[in-house]
């Protein structure tokens, strides 16, 4: 392996991993914000709010990190992808403003209500567009010079509204799943009940996901029907022992594994699937090796970010150490001056 | 719609939305420091009022940090969504330093940020006061990142300009370009500024109105403090700046002057104080001028060369000529009000001394210092616009043309975009000024008991 197949493998690696973690925490947040429509107690929305307080920023942050490395390490990728990708990414913004914003506004004012929607409504909106863009990079499109440059619609298919179902019924799986972490009592109850259903939805909305991809994607058909189906028929194997695993946890109400179950799902689901897309970054035309940047910046960017990635993983973990236990207030941060 | 249209619409879109941005992220770095300063006076001084004012600010910084992310968020994408060709073209520079900056920057922000927003009973005092001073460092790393990124574009090194791609070949030559020591401490100083001006005017406002007057002569001490040391050195960096432009973007340096023609061997290039520049008859329609001051501006000699509007090309002047000429001299006349009302506040402490009933009795000077706080973030904004409109017509100033660093877009989508911008970020100031007024109204909190010295033990909500 030369040097530059390695860097490129380590870049994809982290991008890889940056996308994987924001899929995984920011997919509880927004999922939280899906259920918060659903909740008719003002109590009840306030304490999934707090619990949600102390994290929903940096939990976006991986976001903002993906871009960053997408755009040094694959300034082609990053390129493509946005501009090809241009109305659901930019749907997707929005909706991040609309519900980060809502968070704390809704925090100050006396008319919660309208800001109880907003944030509702960014957090799905986001989700819906998260799972739109993972339709189209499934299905691809024609890309001349790196751009797309026909009408702009076709991100929005059947297929690509499929995908975007299944992700905001998975990221309300895992917002159940975190809630039942988090809370006692009633609420607990409630979100056991409402990630049981999640969860029978998110699976058949998965398993149609995955039986139709072969048909929207020729490189992943020959990949997946051909001899090389073996890793990814593990991978499959290992997505169905991890939706058994969460189906076992909510059936017996182990407060821990419906959300680690969840987690387990998305991971091995996540792996299955982006991995399928290798070497493509941007299907049919664009790979990875293609739209790597030169090894020197691949090799400065190796010496600056690697030595820090452990040390924010531990920060991370530490904040959330912190803010460890169950919500027992709609105060953010937990209620301290009740105290 | 044509395609110059088309770059034209992700030009306003990016103006705006960085426009909007930047007003934030600078409160949020200047504020940050603040509330170290407080928090460290607290535990150095045990005086509860450092620790009420910690409270108090930090619910401003929280409001002001929310709209600066969510604003923030989409700067990261907008290089890709809309300037794809120029993403294409510096990724492998340009877009490390925002790697960067997500990794170094924004990752100790938020990691430490809901500790010192919400964990002050969780953890012990010590840590709480590093978790500030994270971060406090995440924000200005974050200015340190972008302003690096953007200095670059104004005078780009390190590397190879292929025809399709910049390859570095040099980091630290990229990193250390000309332009950057100058850029990124005028910045990083405007944001100390903003914060010092920010807490200044709203202390001013409170002694003003007689509401808690002794405690916020406390805040507006360490403004005034901060103001003396500020003010003075960002009027240097200012200067140290203006001849940075003078040397690397002699098209930015005579559009920003009115300066038309170079002067000849032995005469010194006037300064025109006011006038009006007209692109389409090469020269100014009027102007007062003072003999040689542009040349000891610029060179700092009286007669040393400085090059005119008439000796660039038409199609590598800058746009919008009396736009940046008034905008940096706007920019001048703020920073040197905001050092006069320093000067004239350390003078009346020396005269009267620090009680509140002494400022109270100078209502001019406190309401000089409210004016501060706008005019500050005027001065901010002319910068930029000085900065940015002043390279065009490059995207990286002397290689790559702004139009051919554009999205190949549907006119329908960047509208689209545009409109949601405009609206959205229409709701975000909105809601922050009815926000942030109660805040002002209710004032601080003044019964808050500070935490225990010792570790906490009574760990709400924790696993029992």
């Amino acid at each position: 392996m030369n040097i530059q197949n390695f860097l490129i493998a380590f870049w994809i690696g982290v991008a890889g991993l940056s996308l994987l973690l924001y899929v995984v925490l920011d997919g509880f947040d927004l999922g939280v914000g899906i259920l918060t429509l659903v909740v008719r107690d003002e109590e009840w929305r306030g304490k999934m709010m707090a619990s949600l307080s102390s994290v929903w920023d940096a939990n976006e942050t991986w976001l903002i990190l993906l871009g960053g490395v997408l755009f040094g390490a694959f300034p082609r990728v990053y390129a493509a992808l946005l501009q090809g990708l241009y109305l659901p990414v930019i749907l997707m913004l929005f909706s991040l403003i609309m519900r980060g914003v809502a968070f704390e506004f809704r925090h100050s004012s006396q008319r919660k209500l309208i800001w109880n929607i907003v944030f509702g409504l960014g957090s799905l909106g986001a989700a819906m567009s998260q799972g739109l863009i993972l339709g189209a990079m499934i299905q691809g499109w024609p890309t001349f010079g790196g751009n797309y440059i026909n009408n702009g619609w076709h991100w929005l298919t059947p297929f690509s509204l499929l995908t975007a179902l299944g992700v905001t019924l998975g990221y309300a799986l895992m917002g159940t799943g975190w809630l039942i972490f988090k809370t006692t009592g009633l609420m607990q109850d409630s979100a056991y009940r409402q990630g049981l259903m999640l969860l029978a939805a998110t699976v058949a909305a998965g398993a149609l996901v995955l039986g139709l991809t072969p048909s929207y994607n020729a490189h992943i058909a020959a990949l997946w029907l051909g001899a090389t189906a073996l890793p990814y028929g593990a991978a499959a194997a290992a997505a169905v022992i991890a939706a058994l695993i969460t189906l076992w946890a909510y059936l017996k109400r182990r407060e821990y594994w419906p959300f680690l179950g969840t987690l387990l799902l998305f991971t091995t689901s996540f792996i299955g699937l982006v991995g399928s897309l290798y070497p493509y970054a941007v299907f049919p035309a664009i790979t990875w090796t293609d739209a790597a940047s030169a090894p020197s910046t691949l090799l400065f960017m190796l010496a600056g970010i690697l030595p820090l990635l452990p040390i924010m993983i531990f920060y991370n973990g530490y904040q959330y150490m912190v803010f460890r236990g169950k919500v027992d207030s709609a105060e953010y941060g937990g209620g301290e001056e009740a105290e | 719609m044509s395609a110059n249209a088309v770059v034209d619409l992700s030009r306003a879109q990016f103006a705006f939305t960085a426009l909007f941005h930047i007003l934030w992220p600078v409160l949020t770095i200047g504020l940050s420091f603040f509330l170290v300063i407080l928090e460290a006076l607290w535990l150095k001084t045990q005086d509860s009022d450092y620790y009420h004012h910690a409270r108090f600010w930090s619910k401003l910084f929280v409001l002001n940090f929310t709209v600066g992310v969510v604003s923030g968020l989409p700067m990261e994408f907008e290089f890709g969504t809309n300037w794809a060709e120029f993403s294409r073209f510096a990724g492998s520079f340009f877009g490390a330093m925002l790697g960067f900056e997500g990794a170094m920057a924004f990752m100790l922000e938020a990691g430490f940020l809901g500790i010192m927003l919400f964990g002050w009973q969780r953890v012990p005092r010590f840590v709480h006061f590093l978790s500030t001073l994270m971060v406090a460092s995440g924000a200005s790393l974050s200015a340190l990142w972008i302003v690096m990124a953007n200095s670059w574009m104004q005078t780009p090194a390190g590397g190879t300009f292929m025809h399709d791609r910049f390859v570095v070949t040099d980091f630290w030559a990229a990193m250390l370009n000309p332009d950057m020591v100058w850029g990124v401490s005028h910045m990083w100083i405007a944001s100390i500024e903003i914060g010092c001006f920010v807490v200044g005017g709203l202390s001013a406002w409170h002694i003003l109105k007689n509401r808690s007057p002794d405690f916020f002569v406390k805040s507006f001490k360490i403004a005034l403090m901060v103001a003396i040391v500020v003010t003075p050195l960002q009027i240097y960096l200012g200067d140290g700046s203006g001849r940075s432009v003078f040397h690397t973007q002699p098209s930015k340096n005579a559009a920003i002057e009115g300066h038309w023609h170079t002067n000849s061997d032995g005469h010194g290039a006037p300064w025109a104080l006011i006038a009006w520049p007209d692109a389409a008859k090469a020269g100014n329609d009027w102007s007062v001028d003072l003999p040689y001051v542009l040349s000891l501006l610029d060179t700092h000699t009286m007669d040393g060369k400085v090059e005119g509007l008439s000796d660039i090309p038409a199609q590598n002047r800058p746009p919008a000529l009396p736009l940046l000429f008034y905008a940096f001299r706007l920019m001048v006349a703020i920073g040197f009000y905001l050092f006069g009302i320093m000067l004239i506040s350390w003078w009346h402490v020396h005269r009267k001394g620090w009680r509140a009933q002494n400022w109270q009795s100078s209502p001019w000077l406190l309401k000089a210092w409210i004016a501060g706080l706008p005019l500050a973030y005027i001065a901010m904004e002319m910068g930029w616009v000085v900065r940015e409109v002043g390279r065009q017509p490059w995207i990286i100033y002397g290689v790559l043309r702004t139009s051919q660093g554009a999205s190949v877009l549907p006119a329908s989508s960047i509208g689209f975009s545009i409109t949601g911008f405009a609206l959205l970020y229409a709701v975000l100031a909105i809601g922050f000024f009815i926000f942030a007024g109660h805040w002002l109204r209710n004032g601080p909190d003044l019964s808050m008991k500070p935490p225990p010295v010792t570790s906490p033990s009574g760990r709400k909500g924790g696993r029992t």
